[in-house]
């Protein structure tokens, strides 16, 4: 025996974690087909990315980064914030603005800020500048829906899913003629926004390429805003207009005003900064952009309630004039030099700030909030630039805001909530997937973790009051376990309730978690372990009393959770069947309809959407299932806006993309009939305007299909 | 994949593990980072594992993959700001069944002094033929050169570190 061999028989190397690698196997077995799914369709398009929308591959990955702050002060209007949050029971008579409670503060001064940037910075200082800098990932399914939750870093796709349901007294106006006493768990009714999109919850609406107020219909088609009158027997174009500046704009729509929310197509940097521009088609044959801001972070979410539209930003961290090694400068030297840099920065490289450019001219930039509106939470959190930020719709330049110099990841807005959550972005933080999944496409975003401590195994929230444009911190909180999109974050009747994965901190199971502010803290009051044992979570979605949820590993088990006791979820029952839904869509009290992927009947795996009878929750049975071929897709697995439902007509509409020599897109109409799913094929659409495919209902029940180049009435 | 290769693939996992580990340390890795390798490494032998399993080369295939993701990690900053990790992370990724991580450290570090007077295709061909003891062909297999080449490589390798005290005796054969 020499001294190597012995090196390499006494070497310790543990136990194989066998079940781990299992785990990680089968997520990277589903990443790699929609890997190449992604790369199939990349090739056919030259296109630029679209933004934030990318399905959720990246979007697993996209578990990642973000920061949050949150500060809370106005730019505008300052003066009177003091008595939100009132209510959170802290004493609160101090003078220190009251946009945050809870156990954040906002920073006492400008120094006190600066101060926390830098100590908290300077680690983060290399040779060449920021060691990590921002990673291009976007929020899952913040601005645009994305779907899913997802498994780990990769596999968005079937992920998010699931939007929530509706709640409360609207909700149960639905279903009339039930008796539907607070304590039933039921599922509840879910239609599209008033705008004509599917969103996650009722009353808040979320940015799409197209959007309607019943009279007239507004789209984008690459960076040209087109107006279509919808009231008449044909469908009308108006107009367009280009938008000039903004890169892969989605829109929002407030009364006679459109907001096209995007990316800067002038920005210089690589991060997707972002740009808002409001159009006005009060005079709908000649529409004309009112008012342009550009933001110097990333949109990460945006939401409307009403006319006040809520941003979440992250600014990551500032670009400072680092040093580079070369022949003359060692790397340890440009190291030292690079932290100098970061010591002698001032508060003004740190603050984000818009740019209102308006009439063509760009106006001085203005800070999003004040220093004293930023607070610097636990440095548990990455180091990051987040701001919250609202304003209405006729006047994007006056806005109020609140900043967190910390990352977050998730954004979940509720109807009087906004919920950020900083959550680790992968199971195991060892192990990483990740760095190999760069392999595949080294120009692509990356899928890193952001170096946060948040990667242990614990998520950390935190609760925003709304009114109007302002938030106000009220509460934080964490809970063990990864929360992995926002689908998997509801509130009803004051408690949030939020599904989360397994991480290191928790067993290896699917848990729902209950918790409830009090006085500043957001605490845990009940919570139901073991579901899905060493399964994915798939989907989930919400109701006042009852959440389904689906996992996934060799078969689908679908949960429902008795929720109306919050301080003691539990299971009431629970189906196997095959394949596995990435979106859950309640029709009614008594229906469900889940869009997934599942085996053919000659096998070939493809998508399928299955028809479930929910009216006895302890024995949810599947009623019928719609097979969509092999190799097909369902975009409303990856995407809920490609799904619409039509009470009226009892039909449900979803876009399939199917494969032949080209990428075809499908609308599947399918209508249901005697617990049987009826379902009629509609050639929409090819290639990469696949993604583009909408169906948007009309308040006197016509439905207008919108594909790339048309926009016309559906005939059912 | 169905149950039955799944057990397969779960067995493979448990056998190869050691070996795997052992090797990424060989090839130059730390040890948190070996068993990311290895974890890694049989994860993508997962999607392939049809293949993997009937293949006559299983193994070439396996280190094969292996030096890719070492190569791999190599080249990105993740890698990086891994090894940049601060030493609590460092020593909570590693297993919990080691005893002592500062000790894995210090015999990786040995082992990476021991091997630096090879060069890296020298080192390559002798941690998969003489400590992995993969055949000839499937180090060759493995790292994509001729059986000849491993041959001559393993005889120069071996002859370097038994002048260095490393290997006392000599074996281009081992058994």
């Amino acid at each position: 025996m020499t001294d190597l061999e012995d090196l390499w028989n006494d070497l310790p190397v543990g136990k194989a974690p066998t079940d781990r690698i299992l785990r990680e196997a089968h997520r990277a077995a589903m990443a790699t087909e929609a890997l190449a799914a992604e790369a199939a369709r990349k090739e056919r398009s030259a296109r630029r990315r679209r933004f934030l929308v990318r399905p959720l591959l990246t979007a697993g990955v996209a578990t990642a980064v973000v920061g949050a702050f949150v500060a809370g002060a106005l730019v505008s209007g300052g003066g009177d914030a003091g008595d939100h949050g009132a209510d959170s029971g802290s004493g609160g008579g101090d003078a220190s603005p009251a946009a945050f409670q809870a156990d954040l503060h906002p920073a006492k001064s400008c120094d006190a800020l600066l101060k926390a940037y830098v100590d908290r910075a300077l680690p983060l200082v290399g040779p060449r500048g920021w060691r990590h800098p921002r990673v291009a990932i976007p929020y899952p399914g913040v601005l645009s829906p994305g779907v899913p939750l997802s498994d780990d870093g990769i596999r968005q796709l079937s992920n998010q899913r699931g939007p929530q349901v509706v709640h409360g007294e609207v909700s149960r106006g639905y279903v009339a003629g039930k008796d539907l006493s607070a304590d039933t768990p039921r599922t509840v009714r879910s239609t599209d926004s008033d705008t004509g999109t599917n969103v996650q919850e009722e009353g808040v609406d979320e940015p799409d390429t197209v959007k309607t107020d019943g009279d007239l219909l507004v789209r984008m088609r690459a960076d040209e805003l087109v107006v279509y009158d919808v009231s008449g027997a044909r469908t009308v174009r108006l107009s367009s207009l280009d938008l000039t500046g903004i890169g892969d704009p989605e829109l929002l729509l407030a009364g006679d005003t459109v907001v096209a929310v995007g990316t800067d197509d002038t920005s210089s940097t690589r991060h997707r900064d972002g740009r808002v521009q409001t159009v006005s088609i009060a005079d709908p044959r000649h529409p004309r952009v009112t008012h342009d801001v550009a933001y110097d972070g990333r949109i990460e979410s945006a939401r409307q309630h009403g006319d006040a539209i809520r941003l979440v930003v992250s600014s990551g961290l500032p670009e400072l004039d680092f040093a580079h090694p070369d022949g003359r400068l060692s790397r340890s030297d440009a190291r030292e030099q690079n932290r100098q840099v970061v010591e002698d920065s001032t508060i003004d490289d740190w603050l984000p700030t818009m740019t209102p450019a308006d009439g063509g001219t760009e106006q001085a930039a203005q800070q999003l909030a004040g220093c004293t509106s930023i607070a610097v939470p636990s440095d548990d959190l990455a180091l990051d630039r987040v701001s919250i930020v609202g304003f209405d719709a006729a006047d994007p330049t006056t806005v109020d805001g609140i900043g967190l110099a910390g990352a977050t990841n998730v954004a979940y807005e509720s109807t009087d909530h906004l919920y950020l959550a900083a959550t680790p972005s992968t199971f195991a933080p060892g192990i990483n997937l990740t760095y190999c999944l760069e392999c595949y496409d080294p120009g692509g975003p990356l899928l890193v973790a952001p170096p946060t401590r948040a990667a242990q195994g614990t998520s950390y929230l935190f609760q925003f009051d709304l009114d109007g444009t302002r938030a106000t911190h009220v509460a934080s909180g964490e809970v063990e376990g990864r929360i992995p999109d926002r689908w998997a974050m509801d509130e009803a009747g004051g408690v949030l309730r939020v599904a989360v994965e397994p991480t290191s901190e928790t067993g290896d199971f699917t848990s729902i978690v209950t918790l409830e502010a009090k006085g500043q803290d957001l605490v845990e009051v009940g919570r139901l372990d073991g579901l899905g044992r060493g399964e994915d979570m798939k989907s989930v979605r919400w109701f006042d009393g009852l959440a389904i949820l689906t996992t996934y590993r060799q078969v689908d088990p679908l949960y429902a959770v008795d929720l109306t006791d919050v301080t003691d979820p539990s299971v009431i029952g629970r189906l196997k069947v095959s394949g596995f839904s990435d979106y859950l869509h309640p029709l009614g009290a008594d229906r469900l309809v889940g869009i997934g992927e599942g085996p053919g009947p000659e096998g070939g795996w493809g998508a399928q959407a299955g028809l479930f009878d929910v009216t006895d929750l302890a024995h949810v049975r599947r009623l019928d299932v719609q097979v969509y071929g092999p190799g097909s897709q369902a975009l409303a697995a990856q995407d809920p806006r490609a799904f619409t439902w039509l009470p009226g007509d009892r039909t449900v509409l979803t876009v399939v993309s199917k494969w032949h020599g080209t990428r075809e897109g499908w609308l599947s109409i399918m209508r249901l009939h005697g617990g049987e799913l009826h379902n009629r094929w509609l050639k929409v659409e090819y290639g990469d305007d696949v993604d583009q495919v909408r169906t948007v209902p009309l308040p006197d029940g016509r439905v207008v299909l919108v594909t790339g180049e048309d926009v016309r009435f559906l005939s059912l | 994949m169905d149950t039955e290769n799944e057990a397969a693939y779960a067995e493979y996992v448990e056998q190869a593990w050691g070996q795997l580990v052992r090797a990424a340390v060989f090839l130059g890795a730390q040890p948190h980072e070996a068993e990311d390798l290895a974890q890694t490494t049989l994860v993508r032998c997962y999607t392939g594992w049809d293949r993997v399993r009937t293949a006559e080369n299983r193994d070439a295939y396996v280190y094969r993959m292996l030096l890719n993701c070492l190569r791999d990690t190599r080249r990105t900053r993740w890698w990086k700001s891994r090894a940049d990790a601060d030493p609590e992370t460092v020593a909570a990724t590693v297993a919990e069944d080691v005893v002592d991580a500062a000790e894995a450290v210090a015999m990786a570090d040995a082992v990476h002094r021991a091997l630096d007077c090879l060069t890296k295709p020298n080192r390559d061909v002798v941690v998969l033929r003489y400590f992995v003891q993969l055949s000839e062909a499937q180090t060759a297999e493995a790292l994509g050169i001729p059986a000849g080449t491993v041959k001559s490589r393993l005889s120069r390798s071996l002859a370097q570190l038994a002048a260095n005290d490393h290997l006392l005796s000599i074996s281009g054969d081992p058994s």
